[in-house]
């Protein structure tokens, strides 16, 4: 999952992203410049899935940072960043990697327009 | 929603009779009709058009040079040709200058509606598509270097626009009265829409020459920017300007007990006009558990307190939230510049 989140980390202005599943557990996370407080420390989880229910992305906007929320099959990924990070381009990105995210669970149903004639 | 076929024949009784006997294919197109071929050319620019047929023998503008015009400006809508002089010589000369078929009349309504089908079915030849969006498609056409035409028809506006593309690369767009590069950001930036791919290219000149990617990105920005068309791109510099309108609109409300709702309102209007798309300012404490579970977030990971929320419910309700006793939600359509909206209650 490492290799699937890549290019988000890679991105300017971007601190970290966690990955938990509806029932609130970890599934991944990478915070490159080591967060003050371990998200497996605590325990919000449970009831932020609970809130975010039939929600397909959120932006949470603090006064230092920002979270972008993104449903994916697996659960809900949360990407942690900064003021400055670009944020049209980081919603791009996560067009393109959740559909590799469900093709890790073997849904490959949209691919089949784009085989070519024999 | 029906593809729109243009019928154009300067005899009126010949247009009236053909619509009529086409009524009963409404289900799968709407007959749109023009007396000569000046009014095709506008009918062309005013709708979506996904099939024309032309009378050859025409004042003003004859059959050859209506299809010369949508050959040269349109190259996805296909022309078929009808006469009542036919000449082998003439269906030659059709068929040469691009016509995709050529009928001799009397036309029967159902024969013409047999090939109007036909041709509708070919420009979806490569499947139809729906709830996928534009990004993730437009990578799998650049991975796997597709030669297509892309219709893509935006589902809450019913707008409708055209991609071109050939081995994975963006040649040129159409929507409404925009073309290419301008056309692209358009129909890049629809949220909801339905895809039908015809598996061939009629446009061989890239007038976009760019990136397919660097195109999407700048879609996504300039509507994030709220500033996706020219005629209503915000104006930099006229920001201090809005500040002080709001300032004043907000004293005003607030000196005549104007309640926080006005006041949010006043403030959308000063700063985003008629683009706010707002539908709907209430209070909601149903919303208070994300709100909070939102802050303690943002608390957990020292981001300090909570400014603002943006939330997408399934890409049909867009919702700004922002924290009270209970939540104030600010309810707008797909439309919406998100960015400027968040700009505007975070700060």
């Amino acid at each position: 999952m490492d290799e699937v989140f890549r290019d988000i980390l890679d991105m300017d202005d971007i601190d970290g992203v966690v990955l938990v599943s509806f029932e609130g557990e970890i599934l991944f996370q990478k915070f490159p410049g080591q967060p003050d407080v371990s998200p497996e420390d605590v325990d919000i989880w449970p009831a932020l899935m609970d809130a975010l229910r039939d929600i397909r992305e959120a932006d949470f906007v603090y006064e230092d940072k920002r979270f972008y929320v993104r449903r994916t099959s697996l659960g809900y990924l949360f990407i942690l960043l900064g003021h400055f990070a670009q944020v049209a381009k980081l919603r791009l990105n996560c067009d393109v990697l959740l559909p590799s995210l469900e093709r890790k669970q073997g849904g490959k149903a949209k691919r089949r327009f784009f085989q070519r004639k024999k | 929603m029906p593809s729109n076929v243009l019928i154009v024949d300067d005899d009126q009784e010949l247009l009236l009779v053909l619509k009529e006997g086409l009524n009963k294919y409404a289900d799968q197109f709407s007959v749109v009709l023009a007396g000569d071929g000046h009014v095709a050319v506008q009918k062309l620019e005013e709708m979506p058009i996904s099939l024309v047929v032309a009378d050859l023998k025409m004042p003003k503008m004859d059959g050859f040079s209506l299809l010369a015009y949508i050959s040269e400006n349109y190259p996805d809508v296909p022309v078929m040709i009808m006469t009542a002089y036919g000449t082998p010589r003439m269906e030659k000369l059709a068929r040469e200058s691009g016509a995709l078929a050529y009928m001799e009349k009397p036309v029967m309504a159902d024969d013409l509606a047999n090939q109007i089908i036909a041709s509708l079915n070919r420009q979806s030849e490569g499947g139809t598509l729906r709830g996928i969006s534009t990004g993730m498609f437009l990578q799998l056409i650049e991975m796997d270097q597709k030669t297509c035409t892309l219709r893509v028809t935006e589902k809450q506006s019913g707008h409708q626009g055209v991609l071109f593309f050939r081995d994975g690369a963006l040649l040129d767009a159409r929507t409404g009265h925009f073309k290419a590069i301008d056309a692209a950001y358009r129909i890049l930036s629809w949220d909801d829409v339905s895809l039908s791919i015809q598996d061939s290219c009629p446009v061989s000149k890239n007038t976009i020459n760019r990136d397919p990617q660097a195109v999407l990105m700048e879609a996504m920005r300039l509507k994030d920017e709220g500033a996706g068309s020219s005629e209503d791109q915000a104006d930099e510099t006229n920001d201090q300007a809005k500040q002080i309108k709001e300032e004043i609109i907000e004293e005003s409300l607030a000196e005549n007990g104007a309640s926080q709702i006005d006041i949010i309102r006043g403030r959308l209007e000063a700063n985003l006009g008629e683009r706010t798309g707002l539908q709907d300012i209430y209070q909601e404490s149903g919303l208070d558990d994300l709100v909070n579970a939102a802050h303690r977030l943002g608390t957990v990971f020292q981001a300090g307190p909570l400014k603002t929320a943006y939330i997408d419910r399934q890409g049909a309700e867009f919702q700004v939230l922002l924290p009270s006793n209970p939540t104030t939600v600010i309810s707008v359509s797909s439309r919406s510049p998100r960015e400027k909206l968040i700009g505007l209650f975070s700060s």
